[in-house]
């Protein structure tokens, strides 16, 4: 292929692994000079890994990335910039304390640290740059006093100000105004007619259609399709992420629900993003909590276990109505979170699992606050057998157990304060399919003997194989409430907030 | 899934640092006692303990603040405020030493309470909270004082605390040892201990488990601030006069014998245990150098270093935890940024 009519970007077959988990396994993409192509896909499809990988800050181990034509070996971040790929994320990485002006200087400026600041050039250039994207943005504001979109804007002016010729961006409308969108779609558009090619990836539907010439899904780490967008529908589209067959894998559920345990009425808390939000889970229920990420989910589980507390609205727990304004309250109350960060949230790496297990019942294990070290065992013995947790003993640090071990130990603290609600915060995220598998069959043999389950999961078939009953948040909000056995179109399509 | 020699990690490698510093403590003995005649004798040991207690109080209490991540700056300064109060309590008001010390320890109880406000309350910085404080109650006893007045002629009945033996012992002694016993206690065999750690390691990780972390911190700082109060009154009848200038940077000695002692200025790793041989490694230098004939100058440079190589062994675990953190993230992708 010459390089006179190759694409701008062409990946073929790149592959990443981490570990034992295959991120990307042969993705091919390629994009056009002067296009907007957009990169869809579910939570853990391969999406950012994809980016990475084009940014040089993760190296294939399979594969290969060509620009024009060229094979580009050992991409580095800064190779990558210099060759004009810039990635403006969703969270902008600017100085927060410098003015816009010295933020883009910084970007676009090389030399010595001896050398001398023109301050006049920067400002003009600054000027210069976002007068041509449209922003209304003062060059000498610090970065700090600026809107989340306004500071989008600043890279977006970086981009063009290096001379960027492909552009990727990382759900830039995350947080964005209608008309915010309006005038970025503007920039994007203005791009494209200079013949830079855009690397777009949204969760919002309608904004590709509106946006993009073509589209690729990714699923499981592969491309499962390139098409342009003019022949596609929405439904098409849902179709293509979700397109896999559901593993018959899962635990199937037995028994019927009991009372109701939990019950959310209008729950609302405005620091978390959380608003309205009525649900209720009986006994023996495992409840799946589907939405895409920053639907609000997670900051309602926070709300739930006292965290950020609720400040309207009501929950009731076997038909009292409780107030959880601290940890320590839910868990008196028998509400127990098994967070999702489980390295910085879910278990001390540094402390043995034995007093990770311990942790949330000190008062009940240790009476007078003395520490009991042959009960603090025995309690691990048993959970490290029931869970069939693979470490050398209680005395292990939490450090050295793998993913899904470590789960297993956030989830025995839990357990341990023998909980009423057990809320599960991606439960299976970063575990390997074995210990998946197990973990499963734990969650549901828990709700079989009668715990009222909250499973937060951004794992489609997770969600569709092991719930009950489906609650689809969207907007800090729960929007659909589907019956366990729903068709993955259907959750997908209320998590995009599609009429299906 | 690695190495569970490297894995059994912090608490042996504590035993080993302690280990060694027993081994410093004995070789400085050894050596002072060879050189200085007069060194080994049972009043030289004595005056040694008598001047470490107050320092070894602070020391004692700023290793459950060290354990929680945090640092108390305004110890020695709290030290000198509580002092002129104690004075001034006696003196001015009328009270009897023992009514005077039992309510200086209430004044350092709240004192080391504000430090607890600031701290848990704001959420600031410890290092800027104590930082302050440090101004704050050395300026009120240099105002109390106006930066002249010392409290002197307290009665003999008050002076034995610092200055005669009792039980063959000198009289602050089993005070010191009842203090360091109840926080020995507390930090390893009650469940505070535990938490202190937790909070240490990781804070975000500690609210989540259900502890009550702002209360933990509270209570580090508040013991803090009540024994400081106690290393006032002591050092009050050692020396027989209050003045403003009291335990000026005695802070600094007692963090860098909790470091010594092997607790992790990072948080979670330590001891009480290890403070106490760090107290007497630093007390047994700077006494015998004294008798080896060497100026006070040598006693600070060699502190220093004997500062720098426990930091280092301090920081190892940590360390390799780190680099152990970094090789381990087999996250496929950061799904939620």
């Amino acid at each position: 292929m010459s390089a006179a009519n190759a694409p701008l970007l062409q990946l073929s077959s790149v592959a990443k692994s981490f570990g034992a988990v295959r991120a990307l396994r042969g993705v091919s993409f390629d994009l056009r000079a002067g296009e907007v192509h957009a990169l869809l896909g579910e939570n853990g499809a391969g999406k950012s890994t994809l980016i990475k990988v084009i940014t040089g800050a993760h190296q294939p181990d399979g594969g290969t990335l060509a620009m024009d034509g060229g094979l580009l070996e050992k991409l580095s971040p800064a190779a990558a910039r210099k060759l004009g790929i810039a990635c403006i994320y969703q969270q902008p990485a600017l100085f927060p304390d410098l003015a816009v002006a010295e933020n883009i200087a910084l970007r676009l400026e090389s030399g010595g640290a001896l050398r001398k600041v023109d301050w006049a050039a920067r400002r003009l250039q600054a000027v210069g740059l976002l007068e041509r994207i449209g922003a209304d943005i003062s060059p000498d504001a610090e970065v700090r006093s600026l809107s989340m979109p306004e500071q989008q804007l600043v890279e977006i002016a970086c981009a063009i100000g290096s001379g960027a010729r492909i552009v990727i961006m990382d759900e830039p409308t995350a947080s964005l105004t209608r008309k915010e969108v309006a005038l970025l779609f503007a920039v994007v558009r203005d791009l494209r007619s200079r013949g830079v090619g855009v690397v777009y990836i949204s969760h919002r539907l309608e904004e590709i259609f509106e946006l993009a010439d073509r589209v690729t899904v990714l699923r499981d780490g592969q491309s499962v399709g390139t098409c342009p967008v003019s022949g596609m529908t929405e439904a098409g589209l849902i179709k293509l992420m979700v397109g896999r067959e559901v593993a018959q894998l899962y635990p199937p559920a037995e028994g019927v629900a009991g009372q109701v345990v939990l019950a959310l009425k209008q729950l609302g808390c405005a620091a978390g993003g959380v608003k309205n939000v009525s649900l209720e889970i009986r006994a023996g229920e495992i409840v799946g909590l589907a939405g895409l990420v920053g639907a609000g989910r997670t900051e309602l589980a926070r709300v739930l276990f006292g965290i950020t507390p609720a400040d309207s609205g009501e929950i009731s727990l076997n038909g009292r109505s409780i107030t959880v304004a601290s940890p320590q309250d839910a868990v008196g109350q028998g509400i127990a979170y098994v967070p999702e960060d489980r390295r910085r949230h879910g278990v001390i790496l540094e402390m043995h699992i034995a007093q990770n297990m311990s942790m949330a019942i000190h008062s009940r294990i240790f009476p007078a606050a003395w520490l009991r070290d042959g009960a603090e065992a025995r309690l691990a013995q048993e959970f490290i057998r029931n869970l069939g947790i693979k470490a050398y003993g209680p005395q292990a640090p939490g450090g050295s157990l793998s993913g899904g071990n470590q789960q297993k130990v956030s989830l025995a603290r839990w357990l341990a304060t023998r909980p009423k609600v057990l809320i599960l915060d991606e439960p299976t995220q970063g575990v390997d399919v074995g210990a998946k598998s197990e973990i499963h069959k734990i969650i549901r043999r828990l709700a079989m003997e009668g715990l009222a389950v909250l499973m937060i999961s951004s794992d489609l078939p997770e969600v569709l194989g092991m719930s009950d009953r489906i609650a689809v948040m969207r907007g800090g909000t729960i929007t659909a409430l589907l019956p366990g056995k729903s068709e993955a179109h259907a959750v997908m399509a209320a998590a995009l907030g599609q009429n299906p | 899934m690695s190495n569970p020699s490297i894995q059994r990690g912090w608490k042996a490698a504590l035993l080993r640092h302690e280990t060694l510093l027993l081994l410093v403590v004995a070789v400085e003995w050894l050596y002072f006692n060879s050189v200085g005649p007069r060194f080994g004798s049972v009043d030289n040991s004595f005056d040694i303990i008598r001047h470490s207690v107050e320092i070894g109080l602070l020391a004692v209490v700023m290793t459950p603040i060290i354990l929680t991540g945090g640092i108390d700056l305004s110890a020695g300064s709290l030290l000198g405020l509580c002092a002129i109060l104690f004075g001034k309590l006696w003196r001015d008001a009328g009270l009897s030493p023992v009514m005077a010390g039992v309510c200086t320890l209430g004044i350092g109880a709240v004192a080391g309470g504000l430090n607890a406000v600031l701290i848990t309350g704001l959420r600031l910085p410890p290092l800027i909270v104590t930082l302050g404080t440090y101004s704050l109650f050395r300026g009120l006893g240099e105002a109390i004082t106006r930066g002249v007045d010392t409290f002197t002629n307290f009665p003999a009945s008050f002076l034995f605390l610092g200055q005669e033996r009792w039980l063959g012992v000198p009289a602050q002694v089993p005070l010191f040892l009842l203090v360091a016993g109840a926080v020995w206690v507390l930090v390893h065999r009650m469940t505070f201990g535990r938490t202190f750690r937790a909070v240490g390691f990781a804070p975000e990780g500690a609210r989540y488990a259900g502890i009550p972390v702002e209360r933990r911190i509270a209570l580090a700082y508040v013991l803090a601030g009540t024994v400081a109060a106690l290393a006032a009154i002591i050092y009050t009848a050692r020396l027989g006069q209050a003045k403003a200038d009291a335990g000026t940077g005695y802070e600094l000695f007692a963090i860098t014998a909790v470091v010594l002692g092997g607790t992790s200025i990072f948080g979670g790793i330590g001891s009480v245990h290890g403070t106490l041989l760090g107290v007497a490694a630093i007390a047994v230098l700077n006494n015998g150098l004294v008798h080896a004939r060497q100026p006070r100058e040598v006693a600070g440079m060699l502190t220093g270093l004997l500062l720098v190589l426990a930091l280092s062994t301090s920081a190892l675990p940590k360390l390799l935890a780190l680099l152990r953190s970094h090789r381990q993230t087999v996250n496929p992708e950061p799904i939620k940024s």
